[in-house]
Protein backbone atom coordinates (compact mmCIF):
# COMPACT_ATOMS: atom_id res chain seq x y z
CA UNK A 1 0.00 0.00 0.00
CA UNK A 2 1.24 3.52 -0.76
CA UNK A 3 -0.29 6.80 0.32
CA UNK A 4 -0.87 9.35 -2.43
CA UNK A 5 -1.53 13.01 -1.63
CA UNK A 6 -4.00 14.88 -3.82
CA UNK A 7 -3.63 18.66 -3.66
CA UNK A 8 -6.98 20.48 -3.70
CA UNK A 9 -6.73 24.00 -2.17
CA UNK A 10 -10.51 24.43 -2.33
CA UNK A 11 -12.28 27.21 -0.43
CA UNK A 12 -14.57 25.44 2.02
CA UNK A 13 -17.27 28.08 1.76
CA UNK A 14 -17.20 27.98 -2.06
CA UNK A 15 -20.32 25.83 -2.42
CA UNK A 16 -22.36 28.07 -0.14
CA UNK A 17 -21.06 31.17 -1.90
CA UNK A 18 -22.06 29.78 -5.30
CA UNK A 19 -25.54 29.05 -4.00
CA UNK A 20 -25.73 32.52 -2.47
CA UNK A 21 -24.80 34.05 -5.82
CA UNK A 22 -27.61 32.04 -7.41
CA UNK A 23 -30.07 33.26 -4.75
CA UNK A 24 -28.92 36.85 -5.37
CA UNK A 25 -29.40 36.46 -9.11
CA UNK A 26 -32.82 34.88 -8.67
CA UNK A 27 -33.96 37.72 -6.41
CA UNK A 28 -32.58 40.32 -8.81
CA UNK A 29 -34.53 38.77 -11.65
CA UNK A 30 -37.72 39.46 -9.69
CA UNK A 31 -36.58 42.89 -8.44
CA UNK A 32 -36.54 41.67 -4.84
CA UNK A 33 -34.19 43.17 -2.25
CA UNK A 34 -33.07 40.91 0.60
CA UNK A 35 -32.05 41.89 4.12
CA UNK A 36 -30.23 39.44 6.39
CA UNK A 37 -31.34 40.31 9.93
CA UNK A 38 -28.90 39.03 12.52
CA UNK A 39 -28.31 39.37 16.27
CA UNK A 40 -27.65 37.44 19.43
CA UNK A 41 -30.66 35.57 20.83
CA UNK A 42 -33.22 37.83 22.50
CA UNK A 43 -32.16 41.11 20.89
CA UNK A 44 -35.61 41.77 19.49
CA UNK A 45 -35.50 40.62 15.87
CA UNK A 46 -38.97 39.12 15.91
CA UNK A 47 -40.55 42.03 17.80
CA UNK A 48 -39.06 44.57 15.40
CA UNK A 49 -40.25 42.45 12.47
CA UNK A 50 -43.75 42.29 13.94
CA UNK A 51 -43.87 46.08 13.99
CA UNK A 52 -42.37 46.28 10.50
CA UNK A 53 -44.87 43.86 9.00
CA UNK A 54 -47.78 45.62 10.66
CA UNK A 55 -46.63 49.00 9.30
CA UNK A 56 -45.16 48.13 5.91
CA UNK A 57 -45.84 44.48 5.13
CA UNK A 58 -48.60 45.09 2.62
CA UNK A 59 -47.37 48.39 1.21
CA UNK A 60 -43.90 47.07 0.43
CA UNK A 61 -44.85 43.46 -0.36
CA UNK A 62 -42.58 42.09 2.35
CA UNK A 63 -41.96 38.35 2.61
CA UNK A 64 -40.15 36.81 5.56
CA UNK A 65 -37.99 33.75 6.04
CA UNK A 66 -37.27 32.89 9.67
CA UNK A 67 -34.54 30.62 10.96
CA UNK A 68 -34.64 28.91 14.32
CA UNK A 69 -32.71 26.03 15.83
CA UNK A 70 -35.95 24.47 17.04
CA UNK A 71 -39.66 25.42 16.79
CA UNK A 72 -41.29 27.74 14.31
CA UNK A 73 -42.50 30.08 17.06
CA UNK A 74 -41.06 33.19 15.38
CA UNK A 75 -42.76 32.40 12.09
CA UNK A 76 -46.07 31.84 13.89
CA UNK A 77 -45.73 35.17 15.72
CA UNK A 78 -44.97 37.02 12.48
CA UNK A 79 -47.75 35.33 10.55
CA UNK A 80 -50.23 36.96 12.92
CA UNK A 81 -49.18 40.36 11.57
CA UNK A 82 -49.38 39.76 7.86
CA UNK A 83 -51.40 37.98 5.22
CA UNK A 84 -48.17 37.46 3.34
CA UNK A 85 -46.38 34.13 3.58
CA UNK A 86 -43.86 33.67 6.37
CA UNK A 87 -41.59 30.76 5.60
CA UNK A 88 -40.00 28.97 8.58
CA UNK A 89 -36.68 27.15 8.45
CA UNK A 90 -35.99 24.93 11.45
CA UNK A 91 -32.29 24.19 11.35
CA UNK A 92 -32.42 21.21 13.73
CA UNK A 93 -29.70 22.53 16.01
CA UNK A 94 -27.48 24.19 13.41
CA UNK A 95 -26.62 27.71 14.55
CA UNK A 96 -27.07 29.68 11.31
CA UNK A 97 -28.91 29.69 8.01
CA UNK A 98 -27.10 28.78 4.82
CA UNK A 99 -27.73 29.67 1.19
CA UNK A 100 -29.19 26.26 0.34
CA UNK A 101 -31.87 26.65 3.01
CA UNK A 102 -32.75 30.12 1.73
CA UNK A 103 -32.80 28.86 -1.85
CA UNK A 104 -35.23 26.10 -0.83
CA UNK A 105 -37.37 28.63 1.08
CA UNK A 106 -37.64 30.82 -2.03
CA UNK A 107 -39.41 27.93 -3.76
CA UNK A 108 -42.32 28.49 -1.36
CA UNK A 109 -42.54 32.27 -1.81
CA UNK A 110 -44.31 34.14 -4.58
CA UNK A 111 -41.37 36.26 -5.70
CA UNK A 112 -43.46 37.96 -8.36
CA UNK A 113 -45.55 39.43 -5.53
CA UNK A 114 -42.56 40.29 -3.33
CA UNK A 115 -40.42 43.44 -3.27
CA UNK A 116 -38.55 42.95 -0.02
CA UNK A 117 -37.41 39.71 1.57
CA UNK A 118 -36.34 39.85 5.19
CA UNK A 119 -34.38 36.82 6.39
CA UNK A 120 -34.46 36.51 10.18
CA UNK A 121 -31.31 34.54 10.87
CA UNK A 122 -30.73 32.25 13.85
CA UNK A 123 -29.85 34.22 16.97
CA UNK A 124 -26.09 33.95 17.21
CA UNK A 125 -23.21 36.46 17.08
CA UNK A 126 -20.62 34.11 15.59
CA UNK A 127 -21.65 31.75 12.83
CA UNK A 128 -24.12 33.69 10.64
CA UNK A 129 -21.39 36.16 9.67
CA UNK A 130 -19.58 33.44 7.71
CA UNK A 131 -22.56 32.38 5.60
CA UNK A 132 -23.60 34.49 2.63
CA UNK A 133 -27.33 34.03 2.06
CA UNK A 134 -27.63 36.08 -1.13
CA UNK A 135 -28.71 39.22 0.70
CA UNK A 136 -27.99 42.80 -0.39
CA UNK A 137 -27.83 44.24 3.13
CA UNK A 138 -26.82 42.88 6.51
CA UNK A 139 -28.55 44.43 9.50
CA UNK A 140 -27.27 43.56 12.96
CA UNK A 141 -29.43 44.24 16.00
CA UNK A 142 -27.55 45.23 19.15
CA UNK A 143 -29.69 45.32 22.27
CA UNK A 144 -28.85 47.81 25.02
CA UNK A 145 -29.20 44.92 27.46
CA UNK A 146 -25.99 43.46 26.02
CA UNK A 147 -22.48 44.62 26.86
CA UNK A 148 -21.02 47.60 24.97
CA UNK A 149 -17.97 45.52 24.12
CA UNK A 150 -19.85 42.99 21.97
CA UNK A 151 -18.33 44.46 18.76
CA UNK A 152 -14.79 43.75 19.90
CA UNK A 153 -15.75 40.36 21.32
CA UNK A 154 -17.47 39.30 18.10
CA UNK A 155 -15.68 41.39 15.46
CA UNK A 156 -16.51 39.29 12.41
CA UNK A 157 -20.22 39.80 12.91
CA UNK A 158 -19.85 43.57 13.29
CA UNK A 159 -17.34 43.76 10.42
CA UNK A 160 -19.84 42.12 8.11
CA UNK A 161 -22.81 44.36 9.00
CA UNK A 162 -23.92 47.29 6.86
CA UNK A 163 -26.15 48.64 9.64
CA UNK A 164 -26.20 48.24 13.40
CA UNK A 165 -29.59 48.84 14.97
CA UNK A 166 -29.58 49.48 18.69
CA UNK A 167 -32.76 47.94 20.12
CA UNK A 168 -34.68 48.19 23.39
CA UNK A 169 -33.56 51.80 23.77
CA UNK A 170 -36.50 52.41 26.12
CA UNK A 171 -34.46 50.46 28.69
CA UNK A 172 -31.51 52.85 28.57
CA UNK A 173 -32.49 54.64 31.81
CA UNK A 174 -32.46 51.32 33.64
CA UNK A 175 -29.36 49.55 32.33
CA UNK A 176 -25.66 50.48 32.55
CA UNK A 177 -25.21 50.72 28.77
CA UNK A 178 -22.90 53.42 27.42
CA UNK A 179 -24.25 54.04 23.91
CA UNK A 180 -21.36 56.28 22.84
CA UNK A 181 -18.86 53.63 23.90
CA UNK A 182 -20.81 50.95 22.04
CA UNK A 183 -20.84 53.08 18.88
CA UNK A 184 -17.09 53.61 19.16
CA UNK A 185 -16.54 49.86 19.52
CA UNK A 186 -18.63 49.28 16.39
CA UNK A 187 -16.67 51.87 14.41
CA UNK A 188 -13.40 50.40 15.63
CA UNK A 189 -14.14 47.09 13.89
CA UNK A 190 -16.17 48.54 10.99
CA UNK A 191 -15.62 52.24 10.21
CA UNK A 192 -18.23 52.16 7.42
CA UNK A 193 -21.13 50.83 9.50
CA UNK A 194 -24.22 53.01 9.96
CA UNK A 195 -26.55 53.19 12.96
CA UNK A 196 -30.20 53.30 13.93
CA UNK A 197 -31.70 53.42 17.43
CA UNK A 198 -35.11 51.92 18.06
CA UNK A 199 -37.57 50.79 20.69
CA UNK A 200 -40.24 48.50 19.32
CA UNK A 201 -42.14 48.93 22.61
CA UNK A 202 -42.35 52.72 22.77
CA UNK A 203 -42.00 53.46 19.01
CA UNK A 204 -38.78 55.40 19.57
CA UNK A 205 -36.80 55.55 16.33
CA UNK A 206 -39.28 53.42 14.42
CA UNK A 207 -39.96 56.20 11.88
CA UNK A 208 -36.26 56.16 11.00
CA UNK A 209 -36.29 52.36 10.82
CA UNK A 210 -39.32 52.37 8.54
CA UNK A 211 -37.65 55.01 6.33
CA UNK A 212 -34.60 52.78 6.10
CA UNK A 213 -36.77 49.82 5.08
CA UNK A 214 -38.53 51.93 2.42
CA UNK A 215 -35.16 53.00 1.00
CA UNK A 216 -34.04 49.38 0.80
CA UNK A 217 -36.92 48.45 -1.47
CA UNK A 218 -36.15 48.97 -5.11
CA UNK A 219 -38.63 51.28 -6.83
CA UNK A 220 -41.20 49.50 -8.95
CA UNK A 221 -40.14 49.63 -12.58
CA UNK A 222 -42.54 51.65 -14.73
CA UNK A 223 -44.82 49.46 -16.83
CA UNK B 1 -22.50 24.17 16.47
CA UNK B 2 -20.68 26.24 13.86
CA UNK B 3 -17.76 23.86 13.50
CA UNK B 4 -20.02 20.85 13.05
CA UNK B 5 -21.67 22.36 10.00
CA UNK B 6 -18.25 23.39 8.68
CA UNK B 7 -16.97 19.84 9.23
CA UNK B 8 -19.97 18.48 7.34
CA UNK B 9 -19.26 20.92 4.51
CA UNK B 10 -15.63 19.75 4.41
CA UNK B 11 -16.85 16.14 4.28
CA UNK B 12 -19.22 16.94 1.40
CA UNK B 13 -16.55 18.83 -0.53
CA UNK B 14 -13.89 16.15 -0.07
CA UNK B 15 -16.34 13.37 -0.90
CA UNK B 16 -17.23 15.12 -4.14
CA UNK B 17 -13.55 15.35 -5.05
CA UNK B 18 -12.73 11.76 -4.10
CA UNK B 19 -15.68 9.98 -5.62
CA UNK B 20 -15.34 6.22 -5.24
CA UNK B 21 -11.95 6.66 -3.53
CA UNK B 22 -13.53 8.12 -0.41
CA UNK B 23 -13.28 4.78 1.44
CA UNK B 24 -9.52 4.71 0.76
CA UNK B 25 -8.95 8.21 2.14
CA UNK B 26 -6.66 8.13 5.16
CA UNK B 27 -6.17 11.85 5.89
CA UNK B 28 -7.78 15.20 5.13
CA UNK B 29 -5.70 18.39 5.35
CA UNK B 30 -7.47 21.64 6.20
CA UNK B 31 -5.86 25.08 6.48
CA UNK B 32 -7.46 27.19 9.21
CA UNK B 33 -6.46 30.85 9.40
CA UNK B 34 -6.25 32.62 12.74
CA UNK B 35 -8.81 35.16 11.48
CA UNK B 36 -11.11 32.63 9.79
CA UNK B 37 -13.62 32.59 12.66
CA UNK B 38 -13.10 28.87 13.09
CA UNK B 39 -12.04 27.27 16.37
CA UNK B 40 -9.46 24.61 15.35
CA UNK B 41 -9.92 22.24 18.29
CA UNK B 42 -13.71 22.23 17.88
CA UNK B 43 -13.35 21.71 14.13
CA UNK B 44 -10.94 18.81 14.65
CA UNK B 45 -13.35 17.18 17.11
CA UNK B 46 -16.23 17.52 14.63
CA UNK B 47 -14.14 16.38 11.66
CA UNK B 48 -13.14 13.21 13.50
CA UNK B 49 -16.83 12.44 13.86
CA UNK B 50 -17.70 13.23 10.23
CA UNK B 51 -14.73 11.27 8.85
CA UNK B 52 -15.65 8.18 10.82
CA UNK B 53 -19.18 8.08 9.42
CA UNK B 54 -19.83 6.16 6.16
CA UNK B 55 -18.81 6.48 3.40
CA UNK B 56 -15.75 7.65 5.33
CA UNK B 57 -13.71 4.96 7.05
CA UNK B 58 -11.84 6.92 9.70
CA UNK B 59 -9.66 9.34 7.76
CA UNK B 60 -7.48 11.47 10.04
CA UNK B 61 -8.12 15.22 10.10
CA UNK B 62 -4.93 17.29 9.84
CA UNK B 63 -5.38 20.96 10.70
CA UNK B 64 -2.74 23.34 9.39
CA UNK B 65 -2.65 26.77 11.02
CA UNK B 66 -2.21 30.00 9.05
CA UNK B 67 -1.92 33.67 10.04
CA UNK B 68 -4.61 35.04 7.71
CA UNK B 69 -8.32 34.32 7.25
CA UNK B 70 -7.97 31.35 4.93
CA UNK B 71 -10.16 28.30 5.36
CA UNK B 72 -9.24 25.69 2.76
CA UNK B 73 -9.58 22.03 2.05
CA UNK B 74 -5.91 21.75 1.14
CA UNK B 75 -5.28 18.10 0.38
CA UNK B 76 -6.50 14.56 0.86
CA UNK B 77 -4.38 11.44 1.17
CA UNK B 78 -5.55 8.19 -0.38
CA UNK B 79 -4.15 4.73 0.20
CA UNK B 80 -3.48 2.99 -3.10
CA UNK B 81 -3.45 -0.78 -3.42
CA UNK B 82 -0.05 -1.66 -4.92
CA UNK B 83 -0.57 -5.39 -4.97
CA UNK B 84 -0.26 -6.87 -8.46
CA UNK B 85 -3.46 -8.04 -10.09
CA UNK B 86 -4.18 -11.76 -9.81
Amino acid sequence: MTVRRIELHERIMARNNELAAAVRARLATHGVTAINLMSSPGSGKTTLLERTLAELGEALDIAVVTGDCQTQNDADRLAAHTRRLVQAIVTGGICHLDALQVSDALDHLDLAQTRLLIIENVGNLICPSAWDLGEQTRVLLFSVTEGEDKPVKYPRMFESANWVVFTKTDLLPYVPFDTERAVQHCLRVNPAVRFLFVSAMTDGGLDEWFSFIRREVAPVAPV
Amino acid sequence: MHELSLAMEIGRLAEAKLGASVAQCVAVGVEVGRRSGVEPSALEFCLESVLSTPPWTGARPVLISADDDRFLLTWVEVEDDDSPPD
